[in-house]
């Protein structure tokens, strides 16, 4: 496998992680809504957002990478 | 010039979710998703070790005693959490303090010692040794040996916890109840630790300070802080009353805002997604 492939395969590895995390997070949220215990949910809630926009950081590079070498027809 | 800043009063939170809330958050300050956030919680009775913890020195838990035993990435030794302990996690982006975690440190022992004024107990530092200390009886015509607060007679029944729980003997109740330092005007007493770690600047973990909670596991199952024959005390002891962590958190909230000029924003404990707008989401939006 190139360098190239495998850097890319490492992004998605990382945005796959920092997704499970926030995916960890939501539940742990819903739980604590369910229990009526607010600000432990919305802390949670918040930590997903983090997340999200961690994963959402590497796609984006992974889709910056891909635009800069696509050579679109005119 | 105060920066807007969450507030989170979390009740009582076991050491690996608020570790891994920590965590997260810090990466959401990071990355400006949220704004620099102060957590105030208690843990149940766990036994934190951090990166230069000696654990075969520092460790010494009775067999039976049921304390969960966590490892931390904080700086600083071993030292012990329980309900009665009002912990304080500012997750703070130090590039808005100055970028000195030796001053963010110091940052931190003032916002205790201020907390304290505001019981009108005078806490010191110590040269070369980190956290807040008592050198002379707080109070003035207070006997620390009354104790108004929670002793090793009547230390709170430690909980079942799924960290890493080892099991040795010990029960938080049947600690020797030691003729207290101070008494005899003794060693300095440690009222309050603190252990920090920084990342891309921004800080988790913080400190911990002994409001009400039997002090002898600090020295009984641990050597607290790496610290030989060091006295541990609380605010309860000190004062020669009971005393709660909800009446100590608005005195430790407002010291926090002063020393980092924060302007703390609660998040509302009643109904509502966890992601309803709040005025500071406006200045996040116009960075």
């Amino acid at each position: 496998m190139s360098e190239k492939l495998e850097a890319t395969a490492k992004l998605y590895d990382e945005a796959a992680v920092e997704l499970d995390r926030a995916a960890r997070h939501c539940e742990v949220a819903a739980k604590h809504f369910r229990d009526g215990e607010v600000p432990r949910g919305a802390a949670h809630a918040w930590a997903a957002r983090g997340h999200l926009l961690e994963a959402e950081s590497r796609l984006d590079a992974q889709a910056l990478e891909h635009a800069g070498r696509s050579q679109p027809q005119a | 010039m105060s920066r807007g800043a969450y507030l989170m009063s979390l009740g009582l939170v076991p050491y690996a979710e608020a570790l891994a809330l920590q965590r997260s958050l810090a990466g959401a300050v990071s990355q400006g998703a949220i704004p620099e956030t102060v957590i105030f919680l208690e843990h149940p009775p766990v036994v934190t070790v951090g990166r230069r913890t000696e654990t075969e020195l520092e460790l010494h838990i009775p067999e039976d005693a049921e304390v969960e035993i966590a490892e931390t990435d904080r700086g600083g030794k071993s030292t012990f959490h329980a309900p009665g302990q009002l912990v304080c996690y500012p997750i703070l982006d130090l590039g808005n303090h100055g970028k000195d975690v030796k001053r963010y440190v110091r940052d931190l022992e003032e916002a205790l010692l201020r907390t304290l004024a505001a019981f009108e107990i005078s806490g010191e530092r110590i040269d070369g040794l980190t956290g807040v200390w008592l050198t002379r009886s707080a109070v003035p015509g207070v006997s620390l040996a009354s104790g108004g607060g929670r002793d090793s007679a009547d230390a709170r029944p430690v909980r079942h916890s799924t960290v890493q729980r080892r099991e040795r003997s010990a029960e938080p109740g049947s600690a020797r109840r030691e003729p207290h330092a101070a008494r005899g005007g003794g060693p300095p007493r440690k009222i309050a630790s603190i252990g920090v770690h920084v990342s891309r600047w921004v800080t988790t973990h913080g400190y911990a300070l002994n409001v009400d909670l039997d002090p002898a596991p600090f020295t009984e199952w641990i050597t607290a802080c790496g610290l030989e024959d060091a006295a541990f005390t609380t605010m309860a002891r000190e004062l020669g009353r009971p005393l709660t962590t909800d009446d100590v958190r608005p005195s430790a909230i407002d010291a926090i805002a002063d020393v980092f000029g924060l302007e703390l924003e609660e998040l509302p404990a009643d109904e509502g997604s966890g992601l309803w707008p709040q005025p500071i989401h406006a200045s996040l939006a116009s960075r």
